[in-house]
């Protein structure tokens, strides 16, 4: 029983389906969030989503499989200057507004 | 003493029991990132996803990279991520209202989005190996210093001018009140 199960971490498709799910997530806390933070938060899980992509298909091709860990690797290093440059725009954002919530940054439509 | 080969009475491996048990993890925490009212809260439930993505890194057979990312994400971003919580928290925020108005529309696409990606991967013959390999962390460190040299200098410098610039941002006018 449950030996449809057996093999599961050994197909690529298990891995690219899970990748697809958090990019979802993801892209769901962007839309529907209204702090701006969260929305930073889903930013880093839909990278994260998309370096687990990489990594799966660098785990199933020998030809990519060093390659994988590379680009990973230096997409780890540009998510996190990413987060830097969102968060310090958040906070200054934040000083002159006193609030966190994108909807009530409207300046630009008045 | 040596495990058996598959798990008794359930009929599948030991890896894939791992790979189960890391994937539910991710994916219940990455929800409750994006549903949580309390936004501490979430930036939590955001390092267990990444602790639990790093192994599932591991279980691919990129060790490295699974270290990165406890490194990276686990000990740097987030800790950004609430610091920048904190120091952004109103006490007299309306705590009720953490959606947007377009958030059912918004998790109607996203569904779709995931039904659509796993229809594609399902349908794809993507030419893959029948089992993992296991990246060598030597190999990685050629590569990297080697084929890759100029995108790892391009993003160190990118990373540098990144640190500077959100302290520059960041950072209070002189003579600012608060």
């Amino acid at each position: 029983m449950l030996s449809i199960l057996n093999g599961l971490s050994q197909s690529l498709d298990a891995y690219l389906v899970l990748s697809g799910v958090l990019f979802a997530i993801g892209s769901f806390g962007f839309l529907a969030r209204r702090n701006a933070i969260s929305m930073l938060m889903s930013i880093e899980l839909m990278l994260n989503a998309v370096n687990l992509a990489v990594i799966s298909f660098g785990a199933f091709n020998l030809k990519l499989s060093v390659d994988a860990s590379v680009i990973a690797l230096i997409v780890m290093a540009a998510a996190a200057a990413e987060a830097t440059i969102g968060l310090a725009i958040v906070i200054a954002i934040y000083r002159n507004k006193k609030t966190p919530l994108v909807d009530e940054y409207d300046a630009m439509r008045q | 003493m040596t495990l058996p080969e598959t798990i008794p009475l359930l009929g599948f491996g030991w890896d894939d029991l791992l790979f189960m048990i890391f994937a539910a993890i991710m994916v219940g925490s990455a929800l409750l990132v994006v549903i949580m009212k309390d936004i501490i809260r979430s930036g939590l439930a955001m390092i267990i996803a990444f602790a639990a993505l790093a192994g599932i890194y591991v279980l691919a057979g990129a060790p490295v990279v699974g270290a990165a990312q406890v490194l990276v994400y686990i000990g740097a971003i987030s800790v950004l991520v609430l610091f920048a919580i904190m120091l952004t928290q109103t006490k007299n925020a309306p705590r009720s209202l953490v959606f947007q108005t377009q958030a059912f529309p918004a998790a109607i696409a996203s569904a779709v989005l995931a039904i659509l990606i796993a229809v594609v991967v399902a349908s794809t013959d993507w030419g893959e190996s029948a089992t993992r390999i296991w990246t060598d962390t030597r190999d990685v460190a050629g590569r990297l210093f080697d084929g890759f040299v100029l995108p790892f200098e391009v993003v160190s410098v990118l990373l540098l001018g990144a640190v500077i610039g959100s302290v520059y941002l960041a950072k209070r006018e002189r003579g600012e009140e608060n």
